[in-house]
C-alpha cells in the first residue's frame, strides 16, 4: 500500500509560525530536509511486499478443534453454508468451524498471501484454474490418504480432482457452461425466447440485435462475451479446438481467437451487445448487479449454478438455454460437465484428520447435502443427490433438469487447466476490450493474446 | 539544563566544544537512544526486516506457495522485455507530470485566494482541505467510479445540453484523465501548506513594492513567488514520491484489474498484480526496488534543481 506522507508535511510549517525571519528560514530549510528524509523513508516502505505471518491458533483454550474454511460467493451460498457448518459442528461438537469468504476477485490474492505466510485456512474450496497451481506446488493435502469415502462419486467428478500429487481436490457440484434468459425483456421486447435445441450463433447474433432494436435506450439483447474464458472454450470446442490439451499446452492458434473476436465485433457493431465502454463497467459489477439481473440483457453467459443466485437478484424467473452451435445441433453444442468448484484441504494444517472429516461430511452427509442443496452445482454424490431432490427449490429443480438433459448431447471432457491458468481469464478480458475499443485488430490482438498465455502456462 | 535552553546553545554556539559539553553530550544521546528505543524497533521490525526480505527476494524466482530460488539479476533483466511493465511507467509517469504540477497549481491558486482575508476562512481551509483526507480512500475512488461512468452523474449533466458524454473511466482514452482528475481535486494538504507559506512572507515587502508602484501581478512574480519557492519545492518532493506510490485509485476505479486496456495500470499496480495474482513475488520484489530508485532519482534531480529556484531568505 501507498504511504500518504502529506500527514507528516503539515506539522513541521504549521509549528514554525513565530519568531524572526532569519531564524525561521533557516530551521524551515533544515525542516524541509528532514521531512524530505521522512518522505524517502515512506517511499522506502513500499518495498515491504513480502509478508510476515505466524501460523494459525490450532486449539482453543476448551480444547476443541478449531479449523478455519475458506471459500468465495454471494450471500445466498454464505447462508447455505453456514447451515452445513452448523449441521457438522452439532454432530461434531469438539470441532469448530471458522469461515472465512468473500469476494472471487479478492479470494485469490488472499489465498496466495495466505499460503505464502504459512497461514492457510484448512479447508479451501479450490477452482480448477488454480488446483494444478496449488497442488503441483505442494500446497494441497492427498486428500486419499485420509478417511473420506468416494465411492458414491460420479467418476468424472472424482477424476476432475486428481492429479500427479494425488487426490487434492473433491468436486463440490458438478455444472456446465449454460446461456441465460431473462424472459422479462424478451417479453417486454415482444420478442420469443429461442429454441435452444436447434439455434445457431447467426440466431444468437439475429435475436440479440432484435431485442436491443425494440428495447428502451441501454438495454441490450445479450451480454458481451469475452470476459472470461469459459464462452472462449465452448467456441473452440466447437471449431474442434480446445482451451488446452493434455500435455498443458494452449489448443489453439491466435487466429482461432481471433475469430471468436470477430464475431464478437460483428454482434457489436449490429448491438447485439453493449457498447465496449459498457462492456467494461459491466465486468466489474457483481453478480446481482449484473446486467441479467437488473434486467439491462436478455441473455448472458453464466454457470449453470449461478441460475438460483440470479433469479433471486433478477427477482423474477430466467430460463437456461444450451449454448447455440454451428450447425443448430444441440449435440453440435460440445458442452462438458465441469467441476464448478473442489473442496481441498492445506497441505500444512495441523489437524488433517479433522479436515478430511468435515470434508467427508460435505461430500456425503444428507445433511450438508439439504443444506447446499445446488448452490454449488448438482450433487456429485448420486445417494445425496436423489436423498436431496425432493428439498430442491424450484429454481434449483431447473438447473439439475438441466444438467441431466444435456447428459446425452455432452463432448469430450476437456483437459485439466495447468498451471498459471489463472493468468488466462485476465488476458483475455484485457485484449477482449484491446479489440472492442478498436485499439488493436482481432488478428494482432490474436497474436499477443497467444503469445502471453503460452508465456502464462509455461 | 532544560531541553530547550539545549537547543538554544547548540543553535547560537560559534566555537568548538569543551571536553565537559561532550561528556554531558554523550549522556544526552544516550538518553535519547533509549527514548527512540520503540520507534527504532519498530523501524526495525517493520520496515527495514522487510526491505531486506523484499531485496532478496528480488534476486529470487519466489511463487509465494514455494521456498524461494535464488537467480541472480534475472528478474532485472526480464524489466527490460516486459512491455506491460514498459505500460505501466508510462502511465504512472504520465500521472505524476501531468498530476502534481496540476494539482500544485490549484492548491496556489486556492491557497492565494483564501490568503486574501476571507470571512470564515477556517471554514472554507477544512471544507477544501476535506478531499485530501477522503481522495485516497477506498469510498471515494467507488464514488468517483459512479460519478464519471456511462450513466454517472457528469453525463447526465452532460446530457442535459445535448452532448453524449464517453464512459469517462471505461473508456481508455479517458480513464486515466478521470484519475488524474480524482488527484488534483485532493489538494488540501498542498494548500494548507502553502497558505501557512504565505503568511510567513513579511509584510512589509507588499507595502514597499506598492510604495514603489508594483502590480499585483508583479507582486506574485516578484514577491510571493520568490519567498514561497521553499514550499513550492517542499510540496513538489513529497507529492512526486507520494503520486509514485499511488495505488488505491487505480486499484478501486479500474477493478483492480487496470483497465480498460491497461490504460490505469500503475506501477504499483502491476507490482500487486505480478506479487499477488500471478505468484511471481520475486518479480514484483524486483519491481519495487527500481520503482525506488526512480522516486530516488526524482527526488535527487530535484534537490540538486532546487539550488537555481528555490530562494532561502538567509
Amino acid at each position: 500500500m501507498p504511504v500518504n506522507p502529506q500527514g507528516e508535511a503539515v506539522a513541521p510549517v504549521a509549528t514554525s509560525t513565530t519568531g524572526a525571519a532569519q531564524v525561521k528560514a533557516r530551521r524551515t530549510r533544515r525542516k524541509l530536509r528532514a521531512s524530505a528524509l521522512v518522505a524517502a523513508t515512506a517511499a522506502a516502505v513500499l518495498a515491504l511486499t513480502a509478508c510476515g505471518g505466524g501460523g494459525s491458533e490450532a486449539k482453543s483454550a476448551d480444547g476443541k478443534v478449531e479449523l478455519r474454511f475458506a471459500w468465495w460467493g454471494g450471500d445466498k451460498r454464505a447462508q447455505v453454508t453456514q447451515a452445513a457448518i452448523a449441521a457438522f459442528e452439532a454432530e461434531n461438537p469438539n470441532i469448530k468451524i471458522k469461515p472465512e469468504y468473500g469476494d472471487w476477485s479478492g479470494y485469490w490474492d488472499k489465498l496466495a498471501t495466505q499460503v505464502a505466510a504459512n497461514d492457510a485456512p484448512d479447508i479451501i474450496q479450490m477452482d480448477e484454474k488454480y488446483i494444478t497451481e496449488y497442488s503441483t506446488r505442494g500446497a494441497l493435502l492427498d486428500l486419499s490418504k485420509y478417511d473420506i469415502d468416494t465411492s458414491k462419486l460420479d467418476q468424472a467428478a472424482l477424476d476432475a480432482g486428481k492429479g500427479e500429487k494425488g487426490l487434492t481436490g473433491i468436486a463440490a457440484g458438478i455444472n456446465a457452461a449454460t446461456i441465460l434468459a431473462n424472459p422479462a425483456v424478451f417479453q417486454a421486447a415482444g420478442v420469443a425466447l429461442p429454441d435452444d435445441k436447434t439455434w445457431t450463433w447467426e440466431d444468437f447474433e439475429r435475436i440479440s440485435a432484435e431485442v436491443t432494436a425494440k428495447s428502451p435506450k441501454g438495454t441490450y439483447g445479450a451480454a458481451a462475451y469475452g470476459t472470461d474464458e469459459a464462452s472462449l472454450g465452448v467456441w473452440l470446442r466447437q471449431n474442434g479446438k480446445s482451451l488446452y490439451t493434455d500435455d498443458g499446452k494452449l489448443g489453439f492458434e491466435p487466429s482461432d481467437i481471433a475469430e471468436w473476436w470477430s464475431f464478437l465485433k460483428e454482434l457489436s457493431e449490429k448491438k447485439a451487445v453493449p457498447s465496449a465502454s459498457e462492456v467494461v463497467e459491466a465486468e466489474a459489477a457483481p453478480l446481482d448487479q449484473s446486467g441479467l439481473a437488473t434486467g439491462k440483457n436478455g441473455l448472458a453467459f453464466w454457470w449453470s449454478n449461478q441460475l438460483p443466485a440470479l433469479e433471486k437478484a433478477a427477482g423474477g424467473e430466467l430460463q437456461i438455454l444450451r449454448f447455440p452451435s454451428k450447425t443448430g445441433k444441440a449435440a453440435d453444442a460440445k458442452l462438458w460437465y465441469k467441476a464448478s468448484q473442489f473442496w481441498s484441504a492445506s497441505s500444512r494444517t495441523k489437524h488433517p484428520e479433522e479436515t478430511a472429516k468435515f470434508i467427508n461430511f460435505l461430500t456425503n452427509n444428507v445433511k450438508a447435502g439439504e443444506a447446499l442443496l445446488a448452490d454449488r452445482g448438482v450433487y456429485p454424490n448420486s445417494e445425496v443427490r436423489e436423498a436431496i431432490a425432493p428439498k430442491l427449490a424450484k429454481a434449483d429443480v431447473k438447473v439439475v433438469d438441466f444438467i441431466d438433459q444435456i447428459k446425452g448431447e455432452l463432448g469430450e471432457a476437456p483437459a485439466a487447466p495447468p498451471k498459471g491458468a489463472g493468468a488466462i481469464q485476465e488476458i483475455v478480458k484485457r485484449y477482449t476490450s484491446e479489440v472492442l475499443f478498436d485499439r488493436l485488430s482481432t488478428e494482432e490482438a490474436g497474436k499477443k493474446a497467444v503469445d502471453e498465455m503460452k508465456s502464462a502456462i509455461s | 539544563m532544560s531541553a530547550i535552553g539545549e537547543l538554544s546553545t547548540i543553535t547560537r554556539r560559534k566555537g568548538p566544544m569543551t571536553k565537559e559539553e561532550k561528556k554531558a553530550n554523550g549522556r544526552d544521546n544516550k538518553a535519547a537512544y533509549v527514548f527512540l528505543l520503540p520507534w527504532l524497533l519498530g523501524l526495525a521490525v517493520i520496515t527495514v526486516g522487510p526491505m531486506l526480505m523484499s531485496l532478496y527476494l528480488s534476486f529470487t524466482d519466489y511463487n509465494l506457495l514455494q521456498p524461494p530460488e535464488w537467480v541472480g539479476l534475472d528478474n532485472f533483466v526480464r524489466m527490460f522485455g516486459d512491455a506491460r511493465l514498459h505500460n505501466s511507467l508510462r502511465v504512472t509517469f504520465t500521472y505524476v507530470l501531468v498530476g502534481v504540477p496540476l494539482q500544485l497549481a490549484v492548491a496556489l491558486v486556492i491557497a492565494l485566494v483564501l490568503d486574501k482575508g476571507l470571512r470564515g476562512l477556517p471554514f472554507y481551509r477544512s471544507i477544501f482541505y476535506l478531499p485530501s483526507l477522503l481522495g485516497g480512500s477506498v469510498a471515494v475512488a467507488i464514488l468517483w467510479k459512479q460519478i464519471f461512468g456511462t450513466t454517472g452523474l457528469v453525463n447526465q449533466v452532460l446530457a442535459m445540453v445535448g452532448i453524449e458524454g464517453p464512459g469517462w473511466i471505461s473508456d481508455p482514452n479517458t480513464a486515466l484523465g478521470s484519475i488524474i482528475l480524482l488527484h488534483v481535486w485532493t489538494f488540501g494538504s498542498p494548500m494548507i501548506i502553502f497558505l501557512a507559506g504565505l503568511r510567513q512572507i513579511p509584510v512589509m515587502y507588499y507595502e514597499a513594492a506598492k510604495v514603489d508602484g508594483a502590480t499585483t501581478l508583479q507582486q506574485f512574480w516578484r514577491i510571493t513567488l520568490p519567498m514561497l519557492s521553499p514550499i513550492i519545492f517542499f510540496n513538489l518532493v513529497l507529492q512526486i514520491i507520494g503520486s509514485f506510490q499511488s495505488f488505491t485509485q487505480a486499484f478501486i476505479v479500474s477493478g483492480g484489474n487496470g483497465g480498460p486496456s491497461d490504460s490505469t495500470m500503475f506501477f504499483t499496480l502491476y507490482l500487486y498484480q505480478k506479487g499477488f495474482g500471478q505468484f511471481d513475488m520475486g518479480y514484483a520484489s524486483a519491481m519495487a526496488w527500481f520503482l525506488l530508485v526512480i522516486i530516488g532519482v526524482f527526488t535527487a534531480i530535484n534537490f540538486i534543481a532546487s539550488k537555481y529556484w528555490v530562494f532561502y531568505d538567509d
